[in-house]
């Protein structure tokens, strides 16, 4: 092994085990000993372990090979050939540039929570929570199988939990902390179903597939589920664009898994509750962590998925994307426009790995990571500001109380707009342009697949037009949401007044993050964008991301569709929403509109359907479950009883006359014994013990004399 | 250079991973060298045996105070406790080639060959580990108890002496004894010391037991009639290990008089003469354990055992007693009737997942917080039949490895249920609440025990969860039976499958209550007649960080437990054909 392997090694195993070490800290000593200063020695922690992985990020060389650690036994599994489910470590291109995304935003994270909770009474255990979270994210991104990485797929749940819930004095966390965990669970069964089939198919072999080939420290290359998956297939004549059903039934099972932690439709309704968590959690939790946790497994496990599996995740990535933006259209609660803006950009990923573009999604997680996070506590300091209001509505002209956050605001609003002008533009146009000129070539691919030669499937080109037309969408609910917050007059004057711009510590990550939103994918290519792109495994249904390997047609062709939508939406936003709501709540009124804006206002009516029907009915089910136990099994038992007693009486001869009855003289002379040894009626139980057990005693020792006597008479006879 | 922290540091850093890594077993003595200690085992397994019943005894003495019945049980529990660790250690670094040590063999009852004959081996020593560490706990969670305290902890002795001679014992008739004898002590207990309903509970768990007990009872008449006498088969009948080289479990040719027809590789051989008592025999001892364990559609004398018994009580009865129910079919009808074992798996792996539903179901119904753990535990059990029943190797391990997770977290959850009864005098969920607010600490470590109750890996729930389902997926397309229609999947969507599938399905359900209960329990504001709770005491604190801890270090490195069982296992394996 090369000295800078064994670097690397060292750098991503101190990043991720810094937050660890941090957050127990401040789990068993954070209230006694830290105090206040919990919070910077959280971030100078969480600063560390970014210096470490950014380290690592810059030692790494395109041309090293993915290494994997993976010596630490945890499970036995006797059955199969690996022999042992081993704990280890994957180091490749991929895992440096996600490590140095995560442990650069939660480090900003971090530090605007030391503003944003000052005073609260949980200050440590925020911080300690927040450490433990960043700290399962690492471990996602290092993990070197898919067991470990279920390991830290659960904290993730776990601490997301317990962050959303941390206010769980009031209804609101407990209730939207209990969904997003239960959701996670939901789809974690279908992950589990999914690691046991592959678990039995491939021998115990759950190396996550790395790029190109991996080896040990030691230099011996090592197999990954992709390198076992396809020999296993070649021997059944199979492969992986040709597979067999179980192949297929697991790749939907572990995107299920996804499909919980990235809120894909249709388990996406806990993310906008989710922000019932304090804002920094949910500027944590829709950026780099939680989130992109899905979106790296599926990334990660893209080249063991099958053609029907892609088809599949593009198809929840589409649904997605479409509902999250005509969602954020009509809310009016400033975080959950920014929550349903996500659950769209996440489709937006999900989509464009389904459709094989690697490069493009990953870059647009890597970039929206940095802008959503941004706007997140740009919204946070609004609802400082603005004394805990979160309703857009009341808010309007606080561009001159707060003009950094405004400006953070809207540099973020172009970015996740996608604006550019002469090809030169901030992070979201490159990576959401690339995207979508992918999706042409999907729907084309699609198009083929379907009608092989024949006429056009107009299906396929939804999943080229639908992101075409949400580019537009997007622009235009992130203008709304811009122009009715900072522009115009104040509508609540009140509330204005006492606005004031954030303190440093909120102010310094935010105009950060606005700047990385800037520089991510342009200038930041140098750092993860190539990472991303080497890391691109040479799988068939892999799209490449330099312009060549897309193709000029799909190029040129989405350049002239998206190119300006940014300019669109956002003028149509602004011009709408320029002066208040009321124009906005005219065109509400149009018939067509109408329907749709009831529609999206209600959120399509998950949230009612699940609430209503899949928990009644679950309710339901227990109920009647407990019915069962009491009023058929118990009840059956307890008749059986009473028919045994009832029928020991019956069938006793001596029932009829119970005065005279031999049973009845026994009870009247257990009762005379009784008046006899009232006296040891004392009440002490120890003493009925000891009677009971000294008189069973005693019988036995009568029943072995019999016994022994009996012997001897035999023995005598 | 070479990585300094992963492959330096770490391995020594994170001792809990390493622990069990860095010692082989075995490495430390030449086996084939009987040691001094090798001699004096046998010994100390019988000290450690009957000590608790002695002290028991002792109790009852008039004249014994009620500070020293509790110091005495305390005394007797870890001396049990220290003579277990002894026979542990020894067993896991000086492992002989048959695989049982420490064994006592002396004949008993000459007349129906019956011996006393005892012993450890991978199958049993967790348990006995498990039982005499959990039993230190549970004196110390009796502490308190005023109520003729001195006959508490006499027959609670009695009960721990019953309780590990189920599990040492390695002659059937022994083990009977013993599966009856524990039986006793714990009617008492929950007839004198329990809850308002104590006499019908008791009444209730003595009867179930009994009954099942009767079916153990009524196979081994059958067992003992059907080898014909003076054979050394007959004299063989009660034994649980066979006294050959490899710790092969039930005497070989006993079994091959049960075994059923196979189609092996030298064309297809008849059933045994006695198949079909093979199918009523193993059906029989099933539902004298199942009872035990306990599986639906059996379960419902622990809801009300539960309820009824005081808090230490629960925690024996949910950590210990329902694991011979476990015990015994691995060690007494699965080694016996394998090919029966087969022939009905798919009934019993139903059963175990239909356990894991309804009780999941059953206890997102409840709002008696005690209940609701009750029922939860008839969900987790439901794991330890569903990986008996699928005959992999996996499933073994993961059903046993289930038994001593839950044995930790079962245990937890009951103490904290009492901790907060003893303060509340009331489990009703939905008047509790805020708990975490008043003792965070309580609310810390109930997170760490519910968590690890909910199978989060990391804790020692998800181990042998996580081994269960993976068992029964490996057990598709390699056991009799397959869900018809199946064959278009390419054989892929087996019965084992479809139960697979269902089972992972359980973790919602889990999550479903485990979330509910805690939410209304320990989150939301402080309630005002919290104000008056006595604070948590220190002993109490560390009856939750010994669990606690427990569940973390056995998540974390549960060889612990499979290095203890791995040679056991590998016979069993072999003799049951597994996967």
């Amino acid at each position: 092994m090369t000295p800078v392997q064994a670097h690397i090694l060292d750098l991503l195993a101190a990043a991720t085990l810094i937050p660890l070490a941090s957050a127990l800290l401040l789990l068993f000593a954070g209230k006694r000993w830290l105090g206040r200063l919990s919070g910077w020695v959280a971030t100078l922690a969480m600063a560390g372990s970014c210096g470490c992985a950014l380290a690592a990020l810059s030692a790494w060389q395109d041309n090293l090979p993915a290494t994997i650690v993976f010596e630490i036994p945890w499970i036995p599994v006797p059955g199969q050939a690996a022999g042992y489910l081993n704990l280890g470590m994957l180091v490749d291109h991929l895992t440096v540039a996600m490590t140095a995304m995560v442990t650069l935003i939660a480090t900003l994270v971090h530090l605007y929570s030391i503003g944003y909770m000052q005073g609260d009474k949980r200050f440590e255990r925020f911080f300690a929570y927040l450490s433990l979270f960043t700290f399962a994210m690492l471990g996602i991104v290092v993990s070197a199988s898919l067991t470990q990485l279920f390991v830290f797929w659960e904290l993730v749940g776990l601490t997301s939990y317990l962050l959303i819930g941390f206010w769980f004095e009031r209804p609101g966390p407990r209730l939207a902390c209990k969904k997003a965990f239960v959701m996670n669970r939901i789809g974690d069964a279908g992950f589990l179903a999914g690691l046991a089939i592959l678990y039995c198919k491939l021998g115990g072999n759950l190396l996550l597939p790395a790029a190109g080939d991996a080896q040990t420290p030691s230099g011996v290359p090592i197999e990954t589920i992709y390198q076992t998956l396809t020999a296993i297939l070649a021997d059944e004549n199979a492969s992986i664009l040709s597979p067999p059903a179980w192949l297929t039934f697991a790749g939907i099972a572990l995107f299920c898994g996804a499909i919980g932690k990235s809120a894909q439709f249709p388990l996406h309704t806990w993310l906008p509750d989710a922000m019932e968590g304090p804002t920094p959690v949910s500027s944590i939790v829709h950026s780099a962590t939680m989130v992109a946790a899905g979106v790296y497994l599926t990334a990660r496990l893209l080249p063991i998925l099958t053609p029907g599996v892609h088809l599949f995740i593009a198809t929840i990535g589409l649904v997605t994307l479409v509902i999250g933006a005509c969602m954020a259209l009509v809310m009016t609660d400033i975080k959950r426009v920014l929550a349903y803006s996500t659950l769209s950009q996440l489709g937006y990923m999900v989509l464009g790995l389904g459709a094989g573009a690697y490069n493009f999604a990953l870059l647009h997680l890597v970039a929206h990571a940095f802008f959503k996070c941004c706007l997140f506590q740009c919204a946070g300091s609004v609802i400082h500001a603005a004394g805990g209001k979160q309703d857009l509505r009341s808010f309007g002209g606080l561009w001159r109380k707060m003009p950094a956050t405004m400006a953070c605001f809207a540099v973020c609003t172009l970015a996740i707009a996608g604006a550019s002008v002469m090809g030169v533009g901030l992070s979201g146009h490159y990576s959401k342009d690339g995207l979508i000129a992918c999706m042409h070539n999907y729907g084309l691919a699609l198009d083929e697949a379907f009608n092989p030669g024949g006429t056009t499937f107009p299906f396929a080109h939804i999943f080229y037009w639908a992101p075409v037309a949400v580019a537009y969408v997007t622009a235009f609910y992130m203008a709304r949401a811009f122009t009715l917050t900072f522009l115009g007059s104040p509508r609540e004057p009140h509330l204005i007044e006492h606005a004031h711009e954030a303190p440093l510590t909120m102010l310094v990550p935010q105009g950060a993050l606005a700047l990385l939103a800037v520089v991510a994918t342009p200038w930041g290519m140098a750092f993860w964008g190539d990472r991303i792109n080497a890391s691109a495994m040479i799988v068939p249904w892999v799209q490449g991301g330099t312009e060549e390997q897309v193709g000029e047609t799909a190029v040129e062709f989405t350049h002239h569709a998206v190119g300006f939508a940014w300019l669109v939406g956002i003028a149509g936003g602004v011009a709408l929403y320029a002066a208040g709501t009321k124009n906005a709540a005219r065109l509400a009124k149009l018939p067509g509109v109408r329907l749709l804006h009831t529609w999206f206002l209600n959120k399509f009516y998950f949230d009612g359907l699940y609430d209503g029907f899949v928990v009644g009915l679950a309710k339901a089910v227990a109920g009647l479950a407990w019915i069962l136990d009491r009023a058929v099994i118990d009840a059956a038992v307890d008749a059986l009883a009473k028919r045994v007693r009832e029928g020991a009486a019956s069938i006793s001869p001596f029932d009829p006359d119970p005065s005279g009855s031999p049973i009845n003289s026994v009870a009247f002379a257990a009762q005379a014994a009784d008046q006899a040894l009232r006296p040891t009626h004392s009440g002490r139980i120890r003493l009925y013990v000891l009677l009971a057990f000294g008189s069973a005693a005693l019988i036995l020792m009568a029943v072995l004399i019999l016994v022994f006597a009996a012997r001897a008479a035999g023995h005598a006879a | 250079m070479p990585p300094l922290i992963l492959t330096h540091l770490a391995p020594h850093a994170l001792a809990p991973f390493a622990l069990a890594q860095l010692i082989e077993p075995g490495s430390f003595t030449d086996s084939t060298t009987p040691s001094l200690l090798d001699a004096v085992l046998p010994s100390v397994l019988n000290w450690m045996l009957f000590l608790p019943a002695l002290a028991g005894a002792i109790c009852f003495l008039p004249g014994v105070s009620r500070a020293s019945a509790r110091a005495l049980a305390l005394l007797t529990t870890l001396g049990s406790f220290a003579l277990s660790l002894v026979i542990a250690f020894d067993y896991y670094f000086n492992q002989n080639a048959s695989g049982v040590a420490a064994v006592t063999l002396k004949p008993w009852i000459e007349s129906i060959h019956a011996n006393y004959h005892v012993g450890v081996d991978g199958l049993n020593l967790p348990l006995v580990l498990l039982t005499t560490s959990l039993s230190v706990l549970v004196v110390l969670a009796a502490w308190r108890i005023e109520k003729a305290t001195q006959a508490f902890m006499g027959l609670f002795l009695f009960l721990l002496t019953g309780m590990l001679g189920v599990f040492v014992a390695l002659d059937l008739f022994l083990f009977y004894l013993f599966f009856e004898v524990s039986l006793l002590p714990m009617y008492f207990l929950i007839g004198i010391w329990g809850g308002p309903r104590k006499e019908y509970a008791a009444i209730k768990f003595f009867l179930y037991t009994l009954a099942g007990s009767i079916c153990l009872l009524f196979v081994m008449l059958g067992l003992y009639c059907l080898t014909p006498a003076g054979t050394a088969n007959h004299v063989n009948t009660w034994q649980l290990v066979d006294s050959g080289e490899q710790d092969s479990l039930i005497s070989e040719s006993v079994r091959a008089l049960f075994a059923g027809p196979s189609t092996g590789l030298h064309g297809p051989t008849p059933a045994g003469p006695y198949w079909l008592h093979a199918q009523a025999f193993f059906l029989l001892t099933l539902v004298a354990f199942l009872i035990k364990l306990p599986a639906v559609p059996f379960h419902t004398w622990l809801p009300d055992a539960h309820v009824e018994a005081p808090t230490p009580i629960s925690m024996i009865l949910a950590g210990v007693l329902l694991k011979m129910g476990g015990y015994g079919l691995m060690r007494v009808t699965y080694p016996l009737f394998p090919d029966a074992a087969r022939h009905f798996w798919l009934p019993v792996a139903t059963l175990g997942v239909v356990a894991i539903l309804y009780g999941g179901f059953c206890a997102l119904a409840q709002t008696d917080w005690k209940k609701l753990v009750a029922y939860s535990s008839v969900s987790h059990m439901g794991y330890v039949t569903l990986g008996l029943a699928v005959l992999t190797r996996t499933g073994f391990d993961g059903a046993y490895f289930q038994m001593i997770a839950h044995g930790i977290t079962s245990a937890l959850m009951f103490f904290l249920v009492g901790v907060v009864y003893d303060r509340a005098h009331h489990r009703d969920i939905n008047r509790l609440g805020g708990l975490w607010l008043k003792f965070p600490g309580l609310g810390g470590w109930s997170l760490l025990a519910f968590c690890a109750g909910m199978g989060l890996p990391g804790l020692c729930g998800f181990v042998g969860e996580l081994l269960v389902i993976f068992g029964t997926f490996e057990a598709n397309g390699q056991l009799p039976g397959t869900i018809p229609g199946s064959a278009g999947s390419g054989g892929f969507m087996g019965a084992a499958t479809i139960l697979g599938l269902f089972a992972s399905l359980g973790v919602v359900i889990t999550a479903g209550y485990t979330l509910w209960m805690f939410q209304r329990v320990f989150m939301g504001p402080e309630r005002p007649e919290a104000a008056g709770y006595a604070p948590i005491t220190a002993r109490e604190y560390g009856i939750m960080a010994a669990l606690g801890m427990a569940a973390v270090l056995f998540g974390l490195v549960p060889l612990l437990v499979f290095r203890l069982t791995d040679p056991t296992f590998y016979a069993l394996a072999s003799v049951l054909g597994l996967n």
